[in-house]
């Protein structure tokens, strides 16, 4: 049975942060075979929070892994609606966190 | 709401400009040169957008891109400069010294609210 | 707030109070054009409004309405009940986005964001179906090797923009997305593809280095130097190309080949965001590239190429859209339902019924009461009635709407036809708040629009005339309505001409409406323009001359229980006035009997009652304050049988400047009536309006004294120009 994490990001997912939640990203994909990822609290998300998305779906995709993301934040959903990018990341959009069985 | 630092040495472009931008609804912050600019930024003000003239008595626009791009909480802020049509080469220069575009004086204020818009995150 | 956004908030109120009449409307009558293009100059009054005051949150939100509308305008789709519900929620959304503003919040809170977005995503059904045909007038032709040969929908009138941002986009203070996003302000983006294919796995990826790209089908009638200006700052720092709307076959294959992506993948995004069809591309690389090549690339893609693809294509914003904003879509409904009631106009039209039945009842219990005697019983029935009454006006008022939106239609009809028939007319409106009963607004929009074209059309000058008579060249056609004495009143006003009575009276001899010998006032001259087949106009236009005369809109205005006049000044104007009940339901009724008939007068018309003493001469008017009053009798108007009273009285009632008196046995005072009308078979009955029932189960009828006063004036009229002296009159002090 693989085990389960879940990372909460609460801080903008912009530019100035990139680095250090990219390090936070691989590190929590590199622990757990399903990463889920609760971005409710994010404020912004730009350019280089929506690299950092692709990037960890495209990793787990490569490891055999999984990265779900089990809340979205309004600017995070919209962000990836607008790019087209829902039906990539595939998760079922819910506004609030909640418990998985 | 956003604020957009604007640094000129000329009194009527900054109250033109902020006068704009207020209609339009954002915040703005002014210095009359560079070195007032810098003062700022090294104390930490808080600001979206940068937008500097870059020919100012005593320190340049240039060397105030420079400096404020080295500092970590301004590393990725857009920075916008004044240029006329006939100062192409400063572009590059300024481009290369970590500004983000440009705005040609004079602009309409449809021009300056857009580009500030197509910039700001 | 500052001044222009209040401006604005008060003016988007309005275009939005008129989006959502207009919505309404088109319910009704889903083929009216000017409807429609009313709906959308509003919706696109807002957005253009908007937009100069910065305000995005609208501006985004009325863009999509807007290019709904434009479709539903220019016949792409058709009315639908569920389009005009999202329509009206649309309505509903904007106003609770004008709210955000007022408040001074610089973005709406997250909940009504996302009702907003699950609005859009159902407009999107409306402008995604990709059943767009092409569009002519203007743009380039279609090419013909773009037109969808293999299935699939392509948006070929889009522009086709494909961008790979430079590494150092991000270490500029620049935003990629933010310029993907600034190229909504230069039109719709229709579809996007976001390809990460640059970014390399995880160990040499830089966070700080930016790996995107985009391909963008982008409907916008900017030019190409527009688009790209948006990418100017990162020009140096891109790979940017642009193809313009309409591109061939050949000129997509070419973009294919120069980008760094793999060629059948890029391929399939190409099909994805509609650019090409899948069978295009097949046919396209396949005469390009030998099989060997097409077939590695098949299998180290993911085998997506073919039908599956199409369909996807078909399907894929609405899909993806629709679920991310499930949820969304649940709130905005019920905060629809909490805010707006609809409710059909004939579950209206029954409590209103009832309501009636309900003032019967409540008469007769109080004329129970009055002769029991009992103070109590006479007590608790009177606080009754008085409820009675407020639930009267109240079920009234739920049908009262204001004239104005009425009104307001005539603003783009007077400049059409104006420029129609080269004139300079403005319209003037006053009193567009004065209510009256719905019932009576939608059937006096046509008789007014009579009016007014003919107001344009015979009344207004041409510039030139009206210069040469000392004129201004604008000529001006006035609407005005105000309430009086329970009536609404409506005047069609012009500056124009006046009515030519010397054309008039011509026209009437030579129609044999009347004896070139008879002698007539200025007012019937005028008025024969109500006989019926009456037309003055030297030449048919084509807006009056139809065949539809005066006749027929003064019949439409008393089918309505109303009355309407023409007043005339030659050189100086025309006037009509057109009278209307407020409703058409309910009357307050003054109670008269006649021998054992009982008669109901409309309160409102009534002002006073004399007792008329001395009744024994036969005639037909008397002196009232100096006053001369013509009266008639009902009893002998009717024929009712029976001896006179020795004491008769006369109820004096006034109706459009006119004052006459009805004589009548007996007052019996103030009385609530519902009117029911009177069946076809009486309709010609001159002097009655309707009939009532009694609270005694009796039947009243009510009299017309609209028909009473006209034709006691026309005796009176007769009896002035007979004899100028006064003959002997009843004196009345």
């Amino acid at each position: 049975m693989a085990s389960q994490n879940r990372l909460s990001i609460v801080d903008d997912m912009t530019i100035y942060n990139a680095l250090d939640q990219k390090n936070r990203l691989m590190s929590a994909l590199a622990e757990v075979d399903m990463l889920e990822l609760d971005l409710s609290h994010v404020g912004e998300i730009d350019t280089a929070g929506l690299q950092l998305l692709i990037l960890s779906k495209r990793e787990a995709a490569r490891l055999n892994k999984s990265v779900t993301i089990v809340a979205h934040s309004p600017a995070v959903r919209q962000t990836l609606d607008f790019c087209q990018l829902a039906k990539f990341f595939g998760d079922p959009v819910v506004i609030t966190a909640h418990e998985t069985a | 709401m956003k604020t957009i630092f604007l640094v000129d040495d000329s009194a009527t472009i900054l109250l033109s400009i902020s006068n704009i931008l207020a209609k339009a609804g954002y915040a703005t912050e002014k210095a009359a040169n560079a070195e007032e600019a810098l003062r700022k930024f090294n104390a930490g003000v808080k600001v979206d957008l940068l937008i500097t003239d870059l020919n100012m008595p005593g320190m340049n626009g240039i060397d105030l891109i420079k400096e404020v791009r080295k500092l970590p909480a301004y590393k990725f802020m857009p920075i916008l400069f004044l240029t006329t049509e006939s100062q192409q080469s400063r572009k590059l220069e300024a481009k290369a010294a970590g500004a983000s575009g440009w705005i040609v004086k004079p602009a309409t204020a449809d021009e300056l609210l857009n580009t500030i818009k197509l910039v700001l995150r | 707030m500052d001044e222009l956004t209040s401006v604005f908030i008060q003016e988007g109120r309005e275009q939005l109070q008129a989006m959502e009449t207009g919505l309404l409307d088109l319910e009704q009558q889903p083929d009216n054009h000017d409807n429609i293009n009313g709906i959308f100059r509003a919706a696109h009054t807002i957005k253009g409004a908007s937009g100069v005051i910065e305000c995005h949150y609208i501006e985004a939100f009325m863009h999509k309405v807007e290019n709904v509308l434009d479709r539903l305008r220019n016949g792409e789709i058709g009315v639908s009940d569920e389009l005009t519900g999202l329509l009206l929620r649309s309505c509903d959304h904007l106003g609770r986005l004008m709210d955000v503003l007022e408040s001074g919040a610089a973005a709406p809170e997250a909940d009504v964001q996302q009702a907003g977005d699950a609005l859009l995503v159902e407009l999107a059904v409306y402008t995604n179906s990709g059943q767009k045909p092409a569009t002519g007038g203007g743009l380039v032709e279609m090419d013909a090797d773009v037109e969808a040969s293999g299935g699939g929908v392509v948006n070929t009138d889009s522009w086709h923009i494909s961008v790979r941002f430079g590494p150092h986009m991000l270490r500029g203070g620049m935003d990629p997305l933010s310029f993907i996003r600034f190229l909504s302000s230069l039109g719709e983006i229709v579809a996007l593809e976001t390809i990460p294919d640059a970014m390399p796995t995880a160990a040499d990826m830089d966070p700080e280095s930016c790996y995107l790209g985009f391909e963008i089908r982008l409907q916008t009638r900017s030019s190409k130097a527009d688009i790209e200006r948006v990418f100017d700052f990162c020009r140096d720092d891109c790979d940017l190309r642009i193809l313009p709307p309409n591109s061939k076959l050949s000129e997509y294959l070419k973009l294919i080949h120069d980008l760094p992506e793999d060629e059948m993948r890029l391929g399939e995004i190409l099909v994805r965001c509609g650019a090409l069809t899948a069978a295009e591309l097949e046919a396209g690389l396949d005469s390009q590239h030998d099989a060997l090549k097409a077939d590695q690339d098949a299998e180290s893609e993911a085998p997506q190429i073919g039908e599956i693809l199409v369909e996807q294509k078909v399907v894929h914003k609405a899909v993806v859209e629709a679920a991310a904003s499930k949820q969304a879509s649940v709130s905005e409904k019920k905060a629809v339902e909490a805010r707006l009631i609809r409710v059909q106009a004939d579950k209206l039209d029954q409590l209103i019924d009832l309501v009636g039945e309900l003032v019967i009842a409540g008469a007769s219990a109080n004329l129970l009461a009055q002769r029991s005697g009992q103070s109590e019983l006479v007590e608790s029935t009177s606080i009754l009635s008085r409820l009675v009454e407020d639930i009267r006006d109240s079920a009234l008022q739920l049908r009262m709407v204001q004239i104005g939106e009425t009104f307001n239609r005539f603003n783009r009809v007077v400049r059409d036809v104006a420029k129609e028939l080269g004139k300079e007319i403005d319209l003037v409106i006053t009193g567009a708040e004065t209510e009256l009963d719905k019932s009576v607004v939608e059937k006096i929009g046509d008789p007014l629009m009579h009016l007014v074209r003919n107001s344009m059309d015979h009344g207004i000058e041409s510039p030139e005339v009206r210069e040469a008579a000392g004129k201004v060249r604008h000529g001006t056609v006035g609407l005005n309505a105000y309430h009086d004495s329970g009536s609404i009143v409506i005047e069609v006003v012009d500056d124009g001409a006046g009515l030519p009575r010397d054309k008039i009276f011509a026209k009437a001899v030579e129609k044999g409406l009347v004896q070139p010998t008879q002698t007539l006032t200025d007012q019937e001259i005028i008025n024969l323009i109500w006989e019926p087949g009456f037309s003055t106009a030297e030449k048919v236009t084509n807006l009056s001359g139809r065949g539809v005369g005066m006749d027929v809109v003064r019949r439409n205005i008393q089918s309505l229980r109303g009355s309407c006049e023409v007043s005339s000044i030659e050189g100086a104007g025309t006037t009509f006035t057109i009278r209307l009940p407020l409703t058409l339901a309910i009357i307050d009724g003054f109670l008269v009997g006649v021998g054992r008939a009982a008669y109901v007068i409309p309160l409102d018309m009534v002002i006073e009652c004399i007792e008329l003493k001395d009744n024994t001469a036969e005639r037909d008017f008397l002196n009232l304050r100096g006053e001369v009053l013509p009266f008639v009798r009902l009893r002998e108007m009717f024929e009712i049988e029976g001896e006179r009273p020795v004491r008769e009285n006369i109820v004096v009632v006034q109706y459009a400047g006119q004052k006459a008196g009805i004589v009548v046995d007996q007052l019996m005072g103030e009385f609530q009536t519902v009117i029911k009308p009177l069946s076809s078979i009486f309709r010609h009955l001159r002097g009655i309006g309707g009939s009532t029932i009694l609270g005694s189960g009796e039947v009243a009828l009510i009299l017309d004294v609209q028909s009473l006063v006209q034709r006691n004036a026309r005796s009176e009229e007769r009896e002035m120009s007979a004899s100028a002296a006064l003959p002997r009159s009843t004196q009345i002090q």
